[in-house]
Parts: C-alpha cells; sequence; structure tokens
C-alpha cells in the first residue's frame, strides 16, 4: 500500500470518526434539550379558568324572602349554578347510564335513588335524553351556619325522550314542582332531598298570530361583498343604506336576514353583533322594509342537552330586537328538513316544536316560521306556525298545484314562498347552464304565476357574490359557481335582465 | 201508545249500549287499579285491561327520574310492577301508557311513611357571643326509613338546657324540615341542646357562649426599682377585664400595650389575657424618663393612660485619654448605690475634626468599663473634639491633638 492511499484512507477514517462524534453529540444533545422540556412554568399554579357553559335554562328566582339568614347574591349565584349542573350531570347519566358526576352534586344517600334508576334502566336497557327548560325556584330557607338551604323549584319544564335500545318509545313534557333540600359540602351545593310535589303532562298552547302586512313582496339579502358574512368586520352601513333604498324603490316592502348561531357567540351573544343587527333592522325601518329574522343559521347539532344553550341563544336576540318597528317576524330556521337523514327527524321536530313555544313566549307579538326547504316538508308543524314558508327551486310548472295543494291542507294560514330564483350561470362547470335571458324569463313567469294564485313571494336573491363560503354549498366548483349567480345584479353591480321582475307589477 | 214508548225506550237502550259498546272498542286500555295514594315502601301495581293489542310499555317517573316497563300480561290485564326502589320515594309518581292508540296517563301520590327512622340535625353556627342577641340555629330533617323526610306538620320538640334552665320548644315541619333559633344567655357558658320527633331523640349538641366584647379595663406596672438601669424589666398588667354582662374575656383575647416616652417615641408590648389579666414586659430605659402606657384591645376597648417616671441611675462618669491620647477609658461606670453598672450599657463616642462629625463608635460596659481606640491610620495628625454619651449624660473632651 504506497503512501497516498494510506493518506486517503486516513482522511476517510478522520472524516468517518468526525461524522460519528459529530451524531453522538447531536444525538445527546436532542436527548438533553428534550429532557428540559416540559409543562409551561405558569401553567403548573391551574390559574387558567376552563368554564364552559353547558347547561343555561330559563332560571328565575322568585323574590327573595326566605325565612332564616339572609342570603348574599354570591351564596345565590353558587347555588344556582350547582344545582344546575346537578340537573345536567343527572341528564347525562340517565342519557348514557353511567354515574360520572353524580358524587359531586348529591349526597350520599340521595345519590343512590339515581343509582337505582340507573339500574333499573341498564336491565331494560332503556336511556332518557332530558333536559329542563325552565327553572323558577323559591328560595325557602338558608340555614344560620350558611351550609343548608331548602328551595321550591316551581314549574319545572321538563323535556324527555324515552329510548329502548336505540329506538325511540315516546316523547314526554312535563311540568312539575320540586321541593329540594341542598348541603354545602367540600364546596358543593349537594342535593340532600328532592321530592317531585306536584307534576302534570305538560301541552302549552300556542296563540296564532297575524302576520303585520298585507302582503309580503321581497328578496333575500346579503350584501354583496360579504355573503353568508352579514356582521363581520367589513360590516358596511352606508353599503346597506344603499341597498335597502334600492329594494325599497324597486317595489319590494320586506327582506329576509341570517342570523348565524356560531358568529353571533352561540350561547352567550356578542353585544357588537347584535348592535350591527339593530344597525341593519334601523335602516330597513328608515327605508319602509320589513325584516324577517332567520334564527339559528348553521346550526346543526340539535341534541337534547343543547337545547337550553340554544334557548338562551335565542332568548338574548329576540329580547334585544323584539320591540323594533322594522321586524316582521321571526323564522326559526333556514331549511332544517334538510337536517333530517343526519339527525333525525323527530328529533330535529322536536327541537323546533321547543323553540316555536320558546320564541312565542319571548315575543308573542311577532308571527313565527319555519323555512322549509321544499313543498312536501311545508305541513310539518303548521299548527303550531302563525304562517307558513317553503323554498321553491323546482320546476315552476308544478308550483301552481303544489301550492293550491298546500293552500288546502292549511287553509288558515298565510302561506309564503321565502325562497326562490335561478343561476344565470353557464360556464366551464355547466355550459348548458341557464343565461341571464333564461332567468329573467324564470322571474317573468314566477312573478304571473304569484299574481294568479296571489301568492307572497321572497326572491332568492338581490345580487351575484363572488365568494361562497364552503358552509353554504360545500366545496364542490360546479355548486359554488351556481351559487354565485342567484342574483338580479351582477358582480359589477349591474342590473340583469330579471331586475325587471324582483317584484310584482301591481301595486 | 205504550206500545210506542216501549218501543222507543228499547230502542234508547240499544243506542246506550252501542254508544258504549264503542266507546270501549275505542278505549281499548282501561285502568283497572284505582288506587292512587301509597306509603312509601308499598308495593305499587298499575293494572289495564285492554281488547288486543296488548305491545304497551309504561312510562313512570318518580322524584329522581323516569323509567320504562314492560307488561306482565295474563288474562287480557297488563300488570305493571313499579320496583320498589322507585316506588320507596316520596312524591308524585307520574305514568303514562305508551301504547298506539290513546295513551292514558295519571300519577300516583307516594307519602313518606309515618314512622320516623332517624332526626338529621345540623346546628350552627358553633359558638355564640352572651348578652341574649346572638343565636344558633338547629335545623332537624326528620326522615323516615326510606330516607324520605317526614309529611309537613310533623312535630319536633327542640330541648335545650342552659345554667338553671331546660326549655323544650315544639315546632312542626314545613318543606320536609324545621328549625329553631337559640339565643345566648347573659352568662357565657355552654349550652345543650336536642331534639325529639315521634319518641326518637337526638344526641346531644353542645354550643359555646362565648363572653361578648370586652369593655375598658385599668391597667397598673409593677418594676423592683423605679431607676433607668437599661437593665430591670417592667411587667404591665391589667384588670380582669369582662364584657358588659360580666363575664370574663376568653383566654386569649389580645391586649396591646403603647408607650409613649418624653420625645413622643411609641413602643408597643404584647400580652394575651389568662382568666382575664393579660401581662405584657418592657425593659428600664438607660436614662432618666418619663412613660406614659396605654393599652388596647384593638377596636373594642381600652385603659386609662398610666405614667411612668424613671429617674437617672448613672449620676456621672469618668473618661480617661492615654496611650498618646489614642485610648479611650470610660468608667468605672457606678449606678445607683455606687455598684457598677450591669455589663452591655451603651456608651456612645462621637469624633468631631472642625466641627464636622467624622465618626461615631458604640461599645457596651463591661464590668462597668468601657475602651475606645483611635488608630493612627485612621485619625491622621491634627486637633480633635470627642464628645461621649452614656445614659443620657454626656462629656467632651476638647482640643485632643495628634501628631
Amino acid at each position: 500500500m504506497n503512501s497516498k492511499s494510506k493518506n486517503i484512507l486516513r482522511g476517510v477514517i478522520l472524516l468517518i470518526y468526525l461524522l460519528i462524534m459529530a451524531l453522538v453529540i447531536y444525538g445527546i444533545a436532542a436527548i438533553f434539550s428534550y429532557l428540559n422540556t416540559g409543562a409551561d412554568r405558569s401553567s403548573m399554579l391551574h390559574t387558567e379558568i376552563k368554564q364552559v357553559e353547558q347547561y343555561l335554562p330559563k332560571f328565575n328566582w322568585e323574590p327573595i324572602n326566605n325565612e332564616g339568614r339572609p342570603i348574599d347574591e354570591q351564596t345565590l349565584n353558587s347555588i344556582e349554578n350547582d344545582y344546575l349542573d346537578a340537573w345536567y350531570v343527572k341528564h347525562i347519566a340517565y342519557k348514557t347510564n353511567s354515574i360520572v358526576g353524580i358524587d359531586d352534586y348529591y349526597t350520599e344517600s340521595a345519590r343512590l335513588n339515581i343509582f337505582n334508576i340507573i339500574d333499573v334502566n341498564t336491565k331494560n336497557r332503556v336511556s332518557i335524553d332530558g333536559i329542563t327548560l325552565s327553572h323558577s325556584p323559591n328560595l325557602e330557607f338558608f340555614s344560620e351556619d350558611g351550609q343548608m338551604v331548602v328551595l321550591t323549584d316551581n314549574n319545572v319544564i321538563e323535556y324527555k325522550r324515552i329510548f329502548k335500545g336505540e329506538q325511540l318509545i315516546s316523547e314526554v313534557n312535563e311540568i312539575s314542582t320540586y321541593k329540594v333540600t341542598l348541603l354545602l359540602e367540600d364546596g358543593f351545593w349537594r342535593i340532600r332531598h328532592l321530592v317531585k310535589i306536584n307534576s302534570e303532562f305538560y301541552n302549552p298552547e300556542t296563540i296564532s298570530k297575524p302576520l303585520g302586512i298585507s302582503t309580503i313582496k321581497g328578496t333575500n339579502y346579503y350584501p354583496q361583498d360579504t355573503p353568508w358574512n352579514m356582521f363581520g368586520d367589513d360590516f358596511n352601513r352606508s353599503i346597506i343604506a344603499q341597498d335597502f333604498k334600492l329594494i325599497n324603490s324597486s317595489g319590494l316592502n320586506s327582506i329576509r336576514i341570517f342570523v348565524p348561531y356560531e358568529d353571533f357567540g352561540k350561547s352567550r351573544v356578542k353585544t357588537e353583533k347584535l348592535e350591527k343587527l339593530i344597525e341593519v333592522l334601523d335602516l330597513a325601518e328608515q327605508n319602509n322594509l320589513k325584516v324577517l329574522i332567520t334564527l339559528f343559521d348553521f346550526y346543526g347539532d340539535y341534541s337534547v342537552i343543547d337545547w337550553s344553550l340554544t334557548q338562551f341563544h335565542a332568548t338574548t336576540v329576540i329580547n334585544s330586537i323584539k320591540n323594533h318597528k322594522a321586524l316582521l317576524g321571526w323564522d326559526i330556521k333556514n331549511e332544517p328538513n334538510l337536517d333530517f337523514e343526519s339527525r333525525g327527524k323527530s328529533l330535529v321536530l322536536a327541537w323546533l316544536d321547543k323553540m316555536i313555544d320558546h320564541v312565542k313566549s319571548l315575543d308573542p307579538n311577532h308571527p313565527v316560521t319555519i323555512g322549509w326547504s321544499n313543498t312536501k316538508s311545508a305541513s310539518l308543524l303548521n299548527e303550531k306556525l302563525d304562517f307558513i314558508s317553503f323554498h321553491y327551486y323546482e320546476d315552476l310548472a308544478n308550483l301552481p298545484e303544489l301550492y293550491t295543494s298546500i293552500k288546502t291542507k292549511i287553509k288558515t294560514k298565510p302561506i309564503i314562498i321565502t325562497e326562490y330564483g335561478l343561476s344565470s350561470y353557464n360556464g366551464f362547470w355547466n355550459p348548458f347552464g341557464d343565461s341571464d335571458k333564461d332567468q329573467a324569463n324564470y322571474h317573468n313567469n314566477i312573478q304571473t304565476i304569484f299574481e294568479a294564485n296571489d301568492i307572497q313571494f321572497m326572491s332568492w336573491t338581490l345580487y351575484d357574490f363572488t365568494e361562497i363560503p364552503k358552509e353554504v354549498v360545500g366545496r364542490l366548483p360546479w355548486r359554488k359557481n351556481a351559487q354565485k349567480h342567484f342574483g338580479f345584479i351582477d358582480k359589477n353591480g349591474a342590473k340583469k335582465a330579471s331586475f325587471a321582475y324582483i317584484s310584482s307589477s301591481k301595486e | 201508545m205504550i206500545k210506542s214508548i216501549y218501543i222507543s225506550l228499547f230502542v234508547f237502550i240499544l243506542i246506550c249500549l252501542v254508544s258504549i259498546q264503542t266507546k270501549s272498542l275505542e278505549d281499548s286500555y282501561v285502568l283497572k287499579s284505582n288506587k292512587s295514594e301509597f306509603i312509601a315502601g308499598e308495593h305499587v301495581q298499575l293494572e289495564f285491561g285492554y281488547n288486543t293489542d296488548s305491545d304497551v310499555m309504561l312510562y313512570c317517573s318518580n322524584s329522581y327520574g323516569s323509567i320504562l316497563l314492560d307488561p306482565e300480561i295474563s288474562a287480557k290485564i297488563l300488570k305493571f310492577n313499579i320496583p320498589d326502589s322507585i316506588s320507596k320515594k316520596s312524591g308524585v309518581l307520574n305514568w303514562k301508557l305508551i301504547a298506539k292508540t290513546n295513551n292514558l296517563q295519571g300519577s300516583i301520590n307516594v307519602k313518606p311513611k309515618p314512622s320516623i327512622k332517624s332526626l338529621e340535625s345540623y346546628l350552627g353556627p358553633p359558638s355564640i357571643e352572651a348578652g341574649g342577641t346572638d343565636y344558633t340555629m338547629l335545623v332537624v330533617i326528620p326522615t323516615d326509613d326510606l330516607d324520605n323526610p317526614m309529611a309537613d306538620s310533623t312535630k319536633v320538640q327542640i330541648k335545650h338546657q342552659f345554667l338553671n334552665n331546660e326549655i323544650s320548644d315544639t315546632v312542626s315541619t314545613l318543606h320536609g324540615f324545621t328549625y329553631k333559633t337559640i339565643n345566648s344567655y347573659k352568662e357565657s357558658g355552654r349550652i345543650l341542646i336536642s331534639s325529639e320527633c315521634l319518641d326518637l331523640n337526638s344526641k346531644e349538641y353542645d354550643v359555646n357562649v362565648m363572653p361578648a366584647i370586652p369593655t375598658n379595663f385599668t391597667i397598673k406596672a409593677e418594676r423592683i426599682h423605679n431607676y433607668a438601669d437599661g437593665n430591670q424589666i417592667t411587667t404591665f398588667k391589667t384588670s380582669q377585664i369582662i364584657d358588659r354582662f360580666n363575664n370574663v374575656v376568653s383566654d386569649g383575647t389580645f391586649v396591646t400595650f403603647f408607650i409613649t416616652d418624653q420625645n413622643g417615641n411609641k413602643t408597643q408590648t404584647y400580652g394575651s389575657t389568662i382568666n382575664g389579666i393579660a401581662t405584657a414586659k418592657m425593659l428600664h430605659p438607660d436614662h432618666e424618663e418619663q412613660w406614659s402606657v396605654k393599652a388596647y384591645i384593638e377596636g373594642m376597648a381600652n385603659s386609662e393612660t398610666i405614667t411612668l417616671g424613671f429617674k437617672q441611675a448613672i449620676s456621672n462618669f469618668e473618661a480617661a485619654l492615654s496611650d498618646d491620647n489614642r485610648t479611650i477609658t470610660v468608667g468605672p461606670l457606678q449606678s445607683f448605690m455606687k455598684q457598677r453598672v450591669p455589663d452591655g450599657l451603651f456608651i456612645t463616642l462621637s469624633i468631631y475634626k472642625n466641627k464636622v462629625l467624622v465618626n461615631e463608635i458604640q461599645e457596651q460596659s463591661y464590668n462597668g468599663m468601657a475602651n475606645f481606640y483611635l488608630s493612627e491610620d485612621e485619625y491622621s495628625n491634627g486637633s480633635y473634639h470627642l464628645e461621649i454619651e452614656t445614659a443620657g449624660l454626656s462629656k467632651t473632651l476638647t482640643n485632643i491633638t495628634y501628631e
């Protein structure tokens, strides 16, 4: 072996050695730095508050006039929280037939009663999905040492869905009064005694409310640049004012707008959103437009335990605008029948049914409807609604017949088509789609049908849009593009041919 | 005529029968059991007569929850046995027959048993103030052996004993419980409380009646002599502190003594009461002094001010220079009987050069003497002016020169 190749060999060995050392050092460093990472020191004290609101039924203390020690606000609040949590864990326990959380809210002897019921239900494969929607407790007594309270919970409205295995057996609605004894143990107000002193099956009567205006001629409204995000950061008062002026001058008298559930802050409605909503109503009033408010847009949970949260949301929204002059009425939810398949028809209908009662209890002065997506569902719950509304995107030829058939079924209530329209999209994704001319024809024809049958209407929609959020029609481009072209005014702000037929010719 | 009446009567009866018949056909389930009030623990059975369809279930809900039951079927009777664990709880028991046609519904009232098993008692607060305005409260929940609160209007005797009083009050339950407030008496002590319901007696509970807040008191000082020797200790004592009902205040009542000297400087010392008397101590001053002492029980009571004079114990002292004037010997320091002062008396030496304070050195006496040494390194050549202070006395050595 000559010296040159020896040197090469030496060099290679040296390089390999350096490489191995580098890897070893890197490896030790990696282990060392891994062992030095861990929980953030600030998390050591658990100072963060992770409170999730999960149960918010209507809860109003009767005027406080208790025997024993005078109660303070803070104690009253903690009693309220723990008492409602006790109901919440009980609902969860009966729904799942498990005992998680019961120990925290029921004393040792009281919890046995719940365990007994869970045993019976587990044996019979029964589960009960329930909720209470209203409590009006009266504080009877607060002991001098601050360790015991007695209250009478009046008119507790309970709703239960009773399942045997997977099958829904019955729905029960009860109104009951309970005597409750609570003890302060380990910092929890725990239920010691619960005695139902009165209980009836409950069917609230709904009082029908006529429509505030004689003939609805309207359109669904979103600002052109912020469709499905009307109350976001790009909220622009002057654009909305201009649009309302245009709508009014084109011969329409009403609009339909949407209050998205999550965007508005779910159970804790954000005030800034409400302020914007009130501003929209003010502008509508200035332009002589009536507004149909569609609640719960993009809500899709419906599970019974969630009802108290949705009702709380409705309470806040409705109480803040129910006296507004521009308010036409409440559309409980847009096209809830589309959720029948995924969430179960009976569950969705039950939610709607209770929500109608709730909305009517909050605002007895405005009519209530549900914007069904088709004529087939249009007669559902009609006995509880003040007017019937459905959406029509099918063949115009069948409309007079379908409308008449609903009209004969529901004689006494107004029936309104709150969405209809035709997309004028014909492009790459649908080369044989309808043209602007076809759209104009469609609107001309449908107006003729409306006039002939005396149908009240709200069209879809004022503008063509440039962006459609995926939540609306999904991600598929042919659907998105179709949805962009339903307007009477195109994306450049020019009136399309259909604009001539935005309203009926007769006044 | 009569014939026609008979015929019409017959027709009428026939119509009635037919109508009854059709009614019962529609009404295919009939509740057979008509008892709607039960005592907790009794077996509850609901029986329904039926015609054709026995595929029904019974929804049933008590105070705590709901269940669903399948029937026992026997000879045109549907029997539902409500489990004992459900029917043993008092309150309204709702039921609903779930059938394809007409859902019968109703309710049963389950009353608590008339016999008692336990008296759940809650007593609080556990200590109250003497004087008759403060009170404690006994809450009693009488329950039957199935843990149901007894029916309202159950009588409960609440008894208590204090000194020579033995009192029994009768109260009745409402909302499943009853309570009695028991006021304190003028004297402090212990109230024993018990309750009785339907011949069942509770155990004994007690409540401490604490003395009320203290009233103003007097203080005195005790000392072995009145010289300001900086060594002996003065003991302050309160009189026996009592509340306005002559109860001696609780042991451990905290008393603060504020001492104000001639110059307005304040010093405090503390003591807690034992049998109403608090003591606290303070070292004598080392120079002639006059103390004003006042004691407080913060926010509640205080004493009058007493004054305490201390006579000068050291009348004079010597200071001598030696070792090229660099060593200063102070003493012997002699106390009131010419005895040497106990060790630890402070002597301060202030050194001035050109009327400017250069340093201040403090020493403690040992065997009545103290030495200062001014080193050459620190105090260079020049003329110094020395001032020695102890026990409120001072001595000046002027024009000390170092070379």
